[in-house]
Formats: C-alpha cells, structure tokens, sequence
C-alpha cells in the first residue's frame, strides 16, 4: 500500500467522567446480590460513571479536546462519524434521530461538516474509522473526526435492580462503564506513520450471543449476554484473522510493541492472549495493555481509553507499532496494524502542561 | 478516472397488510431477498451490508440491525470463507442516501466488489390502535462497479440545518417496559425541507456539471401531496419531470426515495443516457441529493 493511501490518527481525545464507582459499591447496590466475587472473576476493580451528563455530553467533550490538539479547527471537519451505541441522551430516553452526530458536529463548531451515525456494538469506532478511511481515500474528505460517548450506567442500574440468578444474562452489565473518545483522521503525510491495516468481518450466524434492548419487566434498558459463549467462539476465530493481518503487514508479533484489545474485562482479554498462544504455538511477549481494571467496558471506546492511559503513564511512544483487536456482539471481528507517528509525545505534552488527569 | 458505481438490482417491500413479514427486520430481509433475486447475485457475492433504517424490532440497540439482515440473507454468515462486513448507518430519512455514497467510496477503492444497502421501518410497539407513526416498508440495492463507462452514481451532495434539529425527533422511551416509541414531527418541517431543496439541488448539480434541462427525472422522497405539489418550484424542474406517488405511496422515513425509485422504473425502464436526481429529506434537519447516469 503506497504511503497516499495511508490514513493516521491526527489526534486524540479522551473523557472520564469525574465519579468512580467500584466493584463493591455496585454489587452492595444490586437488589439480589451476585454470589460470585465479580472483582476477581473480571479483574475490574472500578468504573467511571457519568452523573448530570449524557451520552452525547461525553462524545462532546472527548471532541473538544482532540480538537485542541489538533493542527485542524472544527470547521475544516469534513466529516463528524458518531459510533455510540447507548445513545442515553435524556432521563429515561434513547434516541433514534437525529442522529447523534449532527449534535455533537453543531457543539464542537463543525458547521461544515457532513454528519452521521454508524452502529456496530463494540466495534462501532472502528467501523467508523474504515468509513472514514474510505472517504478520504476516494478523495470525498479530507479529514474527519470518529467520535463516540457512551453512557452505560442505565443499563448497569437496570441490571442491579433485575438480577435474579447466579446464571442472569444481564450479568455482564455490571462490567460497563461510561466515558467519551474522538480521534481526528487524515492522510498520513509520511510512510511510516498511519494504518496498514484494517480488517473488520461480521460473523452473522452468531448474533444471538449479545443483544441490548428495553427491559420486558421494567423501565430502562437492558444488555443480554452469554458470555462464555461469546468468548468460546471469538476465541475459535479471531485468532486466524490477528495472524493473517500480521502476515499482510509483514510484521511478526514480536515486532508489535503494543497489543490493545477491547476492554471487556481484565479475565476476558487474559483468555483470548492464552487462545492466540494456542493458536500460534508461541508464547505472547508482554505486550498487551489493559486498562479494563480501572475503566471497565467502556463499549466503542474502549481501545482509545486504554490509549489515552497508556501513553499519559508514558507506556506507548511515538513509533511505537501498535495491534488493535476487536470482538463485538454480531459478531464482529477486528483487526488493525497501526504505527504511531508523533501523537503520543504530542498527548503527553498537552496533557502535562494542563495538569489534568 | 474514477469508474462509477452501478445500481445492479433493487428490491422492496411496500407499506400494506403484510401479515409474515412484519416489523422492521422482516421488511428488510423481504427487500433484500428481492434485491439479490433483481441483480441475479448470489447472497455470498455481498461484500458490505450497510443498513439505514431508523425504527428497530423491540428497540434493539445491538447488535447491529445489518447483522440480523445478514444473517436472515444467508450473507457469508460464518467465519469461514468468503467474508461480509455489516453495520448500521444513522441519518433519518437521508440515511440510505448516505451508505449508497459510503458504499460507492469502498467500492471505488476495491475493498469490496458488490454491496448492498437496505433500509426499513417497522412499528415496534404500535398495537393497531390509531395511526401508526410510520408504515411499515423495506428497500433494498445492490450496488457494484458499472461495467460500462458513464454509468451509475455521479455527485452526492448532503445539507444540514441543525438550527431546526428539533423539528423531527424519534425516541425510545426507557420509562415503560418493553419501551416505546415517540415521534415528533413539527408542522412548519415541509416547509424547511422546500427551503432546502433548491441549494442541495444546485449543489449537486454543480459537483456534477450538469443543469437543470439536463435532468430527465426527479424521484424525491414521497413526503406527503402537498410537499410533492411545491417540490417543483423550489427545485426549478417543470412538475412533469419530477415523481409522484404519494396518492397511494405515504411517505416512508428512510426508504421512501427507493421505494419512489423502485415504482418509476416498474412504470418507465431505464433508458440510456437519461440523468435522474434522487432527493431525500430527514431528520437534523438534512436534506440528501444524488444523480444517477443511465
């Protein structure tokens, strides 16, 4: 692939709402308590959780500041791509149209930019990253944002006040947590910088293994999962497709310095590194980075989090070599070769300089 | 330059008692399937399934309404062989209008070599009571390199007016079980979407060299009689060449320009060399356009 042809991240953002809300709190608030230990099943110890602020409220703020790291103001956006899928835009509502993204585009200041919404569970931002990368491409845009807010915190309260088993398919709601990301897409200007790769495949026969809907008991909604299930068999594929877009790329695993899988639990992401050592015959290098521990599953945001942590704790570097790997319910698998160019030292320094955590 | 991007088949579902296939879900698989019958494909040959629709069986948020589609199709369901990608696009009543543009972008860069684009309405919640805020429809395309040079998709071109965002809304309320539906649509909406008719028209046109004596029909979104009555004096096109149906075609939110689409060819074939403008309004507030090369 010619260096034209390369899309790169321009810049992040990233937004965690102030509160935290551990494990403990949340199964001290449930109304039949889980008899499991949820801490050490998952790994995660604490979520943040958005109070006085919706979904679209987080996707804004996460705008903002990709915005002010970014050599683009809001009105040169092309395009503004929102991925949420909990789109939580009011007491009690979920919103259909429109769409979030117009919201969000008028907020920032993005008069000019054309504005839509594409949904795809947990791999929504990467979808949306491919449309947009398609759109530059063929030349319709020159940059755009992928924005995403996700405000999870109802369904996880509908599931405190539904749970009636050990075995309740509401279970991995209590793993959610709220947050917003945005990433600013361009043409990379170089060939080193930029995605290599991105392979996303939706796996239709088993679409029944998670879904999200209104509650049939009560108000609000709620997220069904069958959670071994849904690893059993994104375990038994995604292996082949994480080894096929290294071949593509020409990389080896231990030319990849970081790994960032979807966050959906600490436990989850250690099983699918075992399922990908038994896949390749090989050990994994130390290079998968969690930060499900203390964010939880933040749904479409989660790999742009776990950035966000890792390069402020200075783990990720600029030209560092980077696999992002995505399961979601569908399901959908994806896989993306990336090589960062100066944006972490960028982050860092922006981020440093405004002492915010 | 760039080869253009052909409709190779097109199927629908009308609105009307259709007792087996109700419900958003059904609409899209019906269209679908007719789709893939129309372009004489394979259901394996779909690369990308982007569907559009705004209303979802018992307000499913996730997984994404496509992936049912794919499923119900029998598109590449399993992990083996060749592969589809599938997801869903929100833009209201543009948003078929928006993945047909996205579509032909990913076919032009040869990441896939046919999609397919559907939308549906369904009335999840209604329970035959009254009227039911939208009917129920389904509209399918697929889409694919033209294998001829000149025809197909030519400009898109997409308007926004957030100042009236408020206008047209559609929300699930979480404060009942099992959700329901509320939609708003404010009186003066025709009237903001004939304002922005003309500059999307002009707009397209303009990305597409072409003038208005140029354009041999307009297949418009079937937003109501009276919109249709008017559309043609916003626009500048003599009312002879623009569609409509809305006599007997309400108007269906996200697949009402393809379902107009759909009945305009039944009623006069597509003849080579004609240009036709696809106009769609929604939500936002947007208005979409497109012209399309016989």
């Amino acid at each position: 692939m010619s260096a034209a042809g390369k899309i790169r991240i321009e810049s992040l953002g990233a937004y965690l709402p102030e509160k935290v809300l551990t494990m403990e709190d949340l199964l001290a608030s449930c109304r039949r308590r889980p008899p499991w230990d949820l801490e050490r099943i998952t790994g995660i110890r604490e979520r943040r959780v958005a109070v006085g602020e919706y979904a679209v409220d987080l996707a804004v703020l996460a705008a903002r500041r990709a915005l002010e790291l970014s050599r683009y103001q809001a009105a040169e956006l092309d395009v503004v791509i929102c991925a949420s899928i909990s789109k939580h835009n009011g007491e009690d509502e979920f919103h259909l149209e429109p769409a979030s993204a117009g919201r969000i585009a008028v907020a920032i200041g993005a008069h000019a930019a054309r504005s839509f919404d594409v949904v795809n569970a947990c791999a929504g931002m990467m979808t949306g990253i491919h449309v947009l990368q398609g759109l530059i491409r063929a030349g319709e845009a020159r940059c755009g944002m992928v924005v995403s807010g996700e405000h999870n915190l109802p369904v996880t309260r509908t599931a405190a006040r539904e749970l009636r088993h050990r075995f309740d398919g509401q279970m991995a709601a209590l793993t959610l947590g709220d947050g917003g990301a945005a990433v600013i897409l361009d043409a990379a200007p170089g060939p080193v910088g930029g995605f290599h790769h991105m392979e996303l495949v939706t796996g239709a026969r088993h679409d029944h293994y998670c879904y999200s809907r209104p509650s049939r008991r009560g108000a609000g909604g709620i997220l069904v999962t069958r959670a071994h299930g849904l690893q059993r068999k994104g375990n038994e594929h995604f292996p082949a497709y994480l080894k096929e877009i290294l071949d593509r790329t020409g990389w080896t695993l231990e030319d990849v310095d970081h790994i960032i899988p979807h966050q959906v639990s600490v436990r989850g992401i250690e099983n699918s590194a075992r399922a990908v050592e038994r896949y390749l015959g090989s050990r994994l290098p130390p290079v998968v980075r969690i930060s499900a521990g203390l964010y939880a599953n933040t749904s479409t945001t989660s790999h742009f989090l776990a950035l966000h942590r890792f390069i402020l704790d200075g783990t990720i570097r600029s030209g560092d070599k980077l696999l992002f790997v995505s399961g979601a319910s569908g399901i959908v698998i994806s896989h993306a070769t990336y090589t960062f160019d100066d944006l972490p030292g960028r982050y860092r320094t922006m981020w440093d300089e405004e002492g915010r955590q | 330059m760039k080869r253009r991007v052909r409709i190779a088949g097109i199927g629908t579902s009308h609105p009307g008692f259709r007792p087996w296939h109700r419900g958003s879900l059904a609409r899209a698989v019906q269209a679908g399937r007719r789709c893939l019958a129309d372009a004489r494909r394979r259901p394996a040959d779909v690369g990308l399934l982007i569907h559009a629709g705004v209303t979802r069986d018992h307000h499913v948020c996730e997984p994404a309404n496509a992936a049912y589609i794919q499923h119900r199709l029998g598109i590449n369901v399993e992990f083996q062989g060749a592969r589809t990608l599938s997801f869903d696009l929100g833009n209201g009543g543009c948003g078929m209008l928006d993945a047909a543009h996205i579509l032909c972008a990913l076919l032009q860069e040869g990441n896939v070599r046919a999609g397919m684009v559907t939308a549906s309405e369904g009335n999840a919640d209604w329970r035959g009571k009254g009227k039911p805020p939208c009917p129920d429809s389904g509209a399918a395309v697929l889409l694919e390199l033209s294998p001829r040079p000149g025809t197909g998709f030519g400009s898109f071109a997409f308007h926004a007016r957030s100042e009236h965002a408020d206008m047209a809304t559609t929300v699930v309320s979480l404060a009942e079980p099992r959700g329901r539906l509320l939609t708003r649509r404010d009186p003066g909406l025709a009237e903001r979407w004939l304002e922005m008719a003309g500059p999307v028209v002009d707009d397209v046109l303009r990305r597409d060299g072409l003038n208005r004596d140029q354009v041999d029909r307009v297949i418009p979104a079937q937003i109501s009689p009276g919109f249709l009555a008017r559309l043609p004096g916003a626009i500048g096109i003599p009312a002879g060449r623009v569609c409509d149906f809305s006599a007997d075609l309400p108007d269906t939110l996200s697949t009402s320009a393809f379902l107009a689409l759909e009945r305009e060819w039944r009623l006069r074939p597509p003849v080579t060399g004609q240009t036709i403008l696809l106009l769609a309004f929604g939500s936002g507030l947007t208005a979409a356009a497109a012209a399309y090369h016989y």
